[in-house]
């Protein structure tokens, strides 16, 4: 998956480098604003009131 | 990050054999494997998330909120309580933590700001400006600026000091339920019985989840009114806080 990926990416070692980071830095903004947020409330360590 | 850079490097490298039975099976496996270690890679950062990440958010967003309530303060504005931007600050000196803004409400989007939240519901908590009732609260134990986080430090007769815009209401704790069922509203009641007292008066609660890292159970931590305080215009804290 990652070679493939690599294998797509243009231009020249340096240059797949960089892009690699900026797509992991993409990945990383996306999870931390978008999928974290959403998930976190599905699962049962942050609930801390008494309720019915 | 940079592992899976250097991962990708190598297999950059390597040259695009012609694939054919064995190789698909080794691809498969290797891409399964790659699935595992972004999985894992995923859980690592949801760790880093939870417990670092909404930290730096909600403490922000309390300063923020915190800074309004002060400012509205010294501006005289109309109305001792306001309730939209929070009514006061809880000052636990046990826990080490500062202040903590007080909203009304505890819905995961209140409490998620790094503020403690005052019931509404299932037991609707009293103020403590009213003349009798439990003021009861509830604030996060880890993440989401983990303003309980330190609950279990405090012990009984520590003081707990709610600051309003004119007053200190100074409140003692007299008991304390280390665990106990999630569904246990009793111990929000007005006259909260589990903790011994029978009779109506001035009480405060404290809730938060227990043990660390999880919401198994729920942590409890009861005060009664000490005395009240007037703010002096340089807002000098009560003896219990300085």
């Amino acid at each position: 998956m990652y070679g493939w990926i690599w294998r797509h990416l243009p231009g020249n070692t340096w240059i797949r480098v960089l892009i690699s980071l900026l797509l992991v830095l993409v990945v990383v903004y996306v999870l931390f604003q978008y999928v974290f947020p959403w998930a976190e409330p599905l699962l049962p360590f942050n609930d801390v009131t008494v309720n019915n | 990050m940079a592992a899976t850079t250097d991962h990708d490097e190598r297999a950059g490298e390597a040259p695009p054999a012609p694939r054919r039975g064995r190789g698909r099976i080794a691809g498969a496996v290797s891409l399964f494997g790659e699935l595992l270690i972004t999985a894992g890679l995923v859980l690592g950062l949801f760790v880093a998330y939870s417990l670092w990440w909404t930290n730096v958010v909600a403490d922000r967003a309390a300063h923020k909120q915190g800074d309004q309530v002060r400012d509205q303060w010294s501006d005289h504005g109309p109305g001792a309580l306001d309730t939209k931007n929070g009514i006061g600050f809880l000052h636990v000196p046990s826990m080490k933590n500062g202040e903590v803004l007080v909203e009304k409400g505890t819905s995961s989007k209140i409490l998620n700001d790094g503020v403690a939240g005052y019931y509404t519901d299932p037991v609707k908590s009293a103020l403590p400006t009213d003349a009798k009732g439990n003021f009861t609260l509830a604030a996060h134990r880890d993440g989401h600026g983990a303003k309980f986080h330190n609950i279990d430090k405090i012990k009984k007769g520590d003081p707990i000091v709610f600051e309003s815009k004119d007053k200190w209401y100074v409140y003692k704790v007299y008991d304390i339920l280390s665990e106990t069922s999630k569904y246990n509203v009793k111990v929000l009641a007005p006259v909260p019985k589990e903790s011994g007292v029978k009779k109506p008066g001035r009480y405060i609660t404290l809730t938060t989840c227990t043990p660390v890292y999880t919401s198994m159970y729920r942590y409890v931590v009861w005060g009664e009114l000490e005395r009240i305080d007037k703010v002096d215009s340089d807002r000098t804290p009560p003896p219990e806080l300085r």
